[in-house]
């Protein structure tokens, strides 16, 4: 399994790791050292016993002359061969440190994804074994990620092409409905337009759930168009909630829509829109009537946050976890009295996500949600795949998990099982725990807070929201911490 | 009477679209790929032609490169963007996009719309 290393030396400078340090590295140090060290026992000792002998068998003054000579020879004899044992040491850790250069450079490119990388180690000894450990590990792991690549392209494309094949029937389906509907084949009575009024309902919401299949594989694809032009998005606000005024109506709700001066950006208005009508219906949906909904939009930093408010229903903490998952429904009779395929939020997220945007609900169980989306003041022109078919609560269980390993320690995972098994893995019950850490000084102040922006920002907060500018302090808090 | 030249592989929607045109008074012809279609245009020629860019067989721009003197609606599942992505909507006399599935009205409504410009 010799394959020729590939050594990406150019990689090493984006790194920051230092080059020096593989040419005298600790080892080459230590072992040049002690090569110079033991080498210059034996001369130095030579020279002396030979100068006792010489000092007491020959004459004082041909000692004296031959003095400066002996010295001479002594000092040239010592110089030169401490330069070569040098020189031999240097080449001999060389010859142990380049394999665990190779090793570790190998090590480097997989913790980066590149599976392509083989090490190739002749020095017959365990280093070499271990080279060939590791070659057949990257190879293991590039095959599993090809496999990987094929399963998620192949799901992608039978989704799409499924969604086409399945859009295809409805057409002459809906178009003969319509005619019977119409009372081209004849005069329908009561019974038979109730029971062809449901075919039509369903028809309608079977083809919107295919229209939504297809605008998933197309997120999931990175096949998702944007078509980005300059513009206040402010326009957009007020001609999306006009629109949704039609859909509020119909339960007496007022739409109030409050905006900041926005600045004009490069924006695609059609996708904000998708975006925010997802959000408005969904909010009708889940409110009482004559209630109101917000519609907000601001500036801020580098985005434009935009809002939802109503002052429905609410969510559970699991609810607004999972809320974004395909089909994931809050209450299953309220899809069947208002219809909805279950992956509008799905597509928003797809969408807000595609633009580098952020989207995430705050709410409370019985006082409402508030939806926020977030849209970079600066296009994404080069869409990437978005995995929105995963499970959005194991995504978020692991970068909690992730969060308590790196603040708790080992220690970390115990509590994170523990908080798990609770089912204490969303924000409130989180927080809740940190609070408890300071007040047990398991945690000094500082330091809790930056625990709680960490899990702020994975339940879509804003970075530093919680407090700002502690960040710093973790660096050297850390060995605060009692474990 | 004007005539309707009705091209789709797919028999249910030449038949949907046939028989709501005859019951709105148009004369309708019917192709199954792009091959059948000009081989009906060699015989007539319609006043307007109703076609699906997506079939198998013969592309679709095959047609619109011969015919430039009738017009032509596109009927599709994929969205108008695809389509004029792929440059098929930049000829004159192709003058409507339908997207499947439609609306029978918004159909004989655009049908109507087209056939009476030219008076």
């Amino acid at each position: 399994m010799h394959i020729k290393v590939k050594e990406r030396s150019s990689n090493l400078d984006d790194e920051g790791f230092d080059f020096k340090k593989l040419i005298l590295s600790k080892i080459n140090r230590k072992l040049t050292l002690l090569f110079i060290i033991v080498s210059l026992i034996a001369p130095i000792l030579g020279i002396y016993y030979f100068y006792i002998i010489t000092s007491s068998t020959l004459s004082k003054a041909l000692l004296n002359d031959l003095d400066v000579l002996f010295q001479t020879a002594a000092i040239a004899i010592i110089v030169l061969i401490a330069v070569d044992a040098g020189i031999i040491g240097y080449l001999v850790s060389r010859s142990i440190t380049k394999p665990i250069k190779q090793l570790y450079m190998a090590a480097k490119e997989v913790e980066k994804g590149n599976y392509d990388i083989r090490v190739n180690i002749n020095t017959n000894d365990e280093i070499a074994e271990l080279g060939n450990a590791l070659n057949r590990t990257t190879a293991a792991l590039g095959k599993m990620q090809n496999e990987k690549r094929e399963i998620d392209r192949a799901k992608t494309e039978f989704l799409s092409i499924t969604s086409h094949e399945l859009r295809t029937p409805m057409t002459p389906m809906k178009a003969q409905l319509q005619m019977l509907e119409e009372g081209y084949f004849g005069k329908l009575n009561k019974d038979q337009k109730e029971s062809l009024s449901i075919i039509i309902r369903n028809a309608d919401r079977l083809d919107k759930i295919v229209v939504d299949f297809l605008e998933i594989s197309r997120i999931e694809a990175a096949r998702l168009k944007f078509e980005f032009t300059r513009i206040d998005l402010r326009t957009t606000l007020k001609d999306t909630v006009k629109f949704m005024e039609g859909f509020a109506k119909e339960k007496n709700i007022e739409l109030i829509l409050k905006s900041d001066k926005l600045p004009i950006i490069e924006a695609d208005p059609d996708r904000i829109s998708q975006v925010l009508r997802n959000l408005i219906s969904n909010a009708i949906k889940f409110s009482n009537d004559t209630s109101k909904i917000e519609i907000y939009a601001k500036a801020k930093d580098d985005h434009i946050l935009f809002s939802v408010k109503d002052y429905g229903s609410g969510m559970t903490n699991d609810d607004q976890i999972r809320v974004f998952e395909p089909f994931y429904q809050v209450d299953n009779s309220l899809r069947r009295k208002y219809g909805g395929t279950g992956l509008g939020l799905t597509i928003c997220r797809g969408i807000v996500e595609a633009q580098k945007g952020k989207i995430w609900v705050d709410s409370q169980l019985g006082a409402g949600s508030t939806f926020y989306f977030t849209v970079p003041l600066v296009p994404v022109r080069k869409i990437e795949p978005i995995k929105v078919l995963f499970s959005q609560r194991s995504i978020i269980e692991n970068k909690i998990q992730d969060e308590f390993k790196a603040v708790l320690g080992p220690l970390g995972v115990g509590e994170f099982n523990e908080l798990k098994n609770q089912n204490s893995l969303n924000k409130d019950d989180l927080f809740g725990y940190i609070d408890s850490l300071t007040k047990n000084f398991i945690l000094d102040n500082d330091y809790g807070l930056y625990f709680k922006n960490k899990i702020g920002e994975i339940f879509g907060e804003k970075r530093g929201s919680i407090n700002n500018e502690k960040d710093i302090l973790i660096q050297n808090n850390r060995k605060k911490v009692i474990g | 009477m004007k005539t309707v030249l009705v091209v789709d592989d797919d028999e249910d929607i030449r038949e949907s679209v046939g028989m709501i045109l005859k019951i709105n008074g148009y004369r309708v012809i019917t192709a199954v790929d792009a091959d059948d279609c000009l081989d009906k245009l060699s015989l007539e020629t319609p006043d307007l032609i109703l076609l699906d860019i997506m079939m198998p067989g013969r592309p679709v721009s095959d047609i619109i490169k011969q015919v430039t003197n009738i017009k032509i609606v596109f009927m599709s599942i994929v969205r108008e963007n695809d389509a004029k992505n792929k440059g098929l909507c930049d000829q004159s006399n192709v003058v409507d996009f339908l997207q499947k599935p439609f609306d029978l009205n918004d159909l004989v409504a655009r049908v109507e719309m087209l056939l009476n410009e030219d008076h």
